[in-house]
């Protein structure tokens, strides 16, 4: 079994099998709006437009399962979102990627990849562990997406290679692109 | 007439919607995901696509979630 074994749904509405990715390099990710915590759009693009040309592609998969649920105090969250627009790599539809609800492909990401902490170095890293132990600490148990952003790495032959949390930035995550290509 | 720019899935354009709501004020939402015009207003006031952009006159805006400015900018009209 593979990620090319999994459909995903695109924003008109159809129904995509993975495989049409069969020998490129991905990194699913499930996004969310800018809205304060963990902006991540724009280093994503910017691995996309790097690598695009040597077989790398981005799969977005928002996800409103975390929206309205920000962590840390108020005055630490600005107030506003900012629109994604200009983002070029592949956003799929809508849909759930935690719980019983999860996409199957989620549900197969993470039993592939457990959850292995936050990165406590990251400046958001004990605030989001907090924020979870205070609010959701279901959210903490198993292996299900913790939260926004987190990324699992595929490579040409459809494994899951790697999971990366909320608190990796994609910047960081290159050379482990690089490697794959 | 009070217009909200916003987009759905932004809890924070939700936030001001509910908050006018409760003032009983109304106001008009203009979407910058669905509506191509709305976008290019937003961006033409505020510069950016950064939302909940609230303005009556589309010249004085509040960008965000703030009560106070929300207020000022209601009082203003």
């Amino acid at each position: 079994m593979s990620v090319y074994d999994f459909t995903a749904t695109t924003k008109g509405g159809a129904e995509k099998s993975l495989a049409d990715y069969r020998g490129k390099v991905l990194l699913i990710v499930n996004t969310a709006s800018k809205c304060g915590f963990t902006p991540q759009f724009d280093e994503l693009q910017k691995l996309y437009t790097t690598y695009k040309d040597r077989g790398f592609e981005v799969l977005g998969f928002p996800c409103n399962q975390f929206a309205g649920q920000e962590p840390g105090s108020n005055d630490e969250v600005q107030q506003f979102c900012k629109f994604n627009y200009g983002v070029t790599f592949t956003v799929f539809g809508k849909g759930d990627v935690r719980g019983e609800t999860a996409q199957p492909l989620f549900k197969y990401l993470t039993a592939q990849k457990k959850f292995e902490g936050f990165d406590m170095n990251h400046p958001v890293g004990p605030k989001l562990l907090e924020a979870l132990q205070q609010n959701f600490p279901e959210y903490l148990e198993g292996d299900g997406i913790k939260w926004n952003f987190t990324k699992f790495l595929i490579d040409r032959n459809g494994e899951v290679v790697a999971r990366f949390e909320p608190t990796t930035t994609p910047a960081a995550i290159a050379p482990a692109i690089e490697k794959l290509l | 007439m009070v217009k909200v720019y916003s987009f759905e899935g932004c809890p924070w354009c939700t936030k001001v919607k509910n908050y006018l709501k409760a003032r009983g004020v109304e106001y008009e939402t203009r979407d910058i995901e669905l509506s191509d015009e709305a976008r290019a207003e937003c961006e033409k006031i505020s510069g950016d696509l950064t939302v909940p952009v609230t303005t009556i006159d589309g010249k004085n805006f509040v960008l965000g979630f703030d009560k106070r400015k929300i207020d000022e900018l209601l009082a203003s009209a």
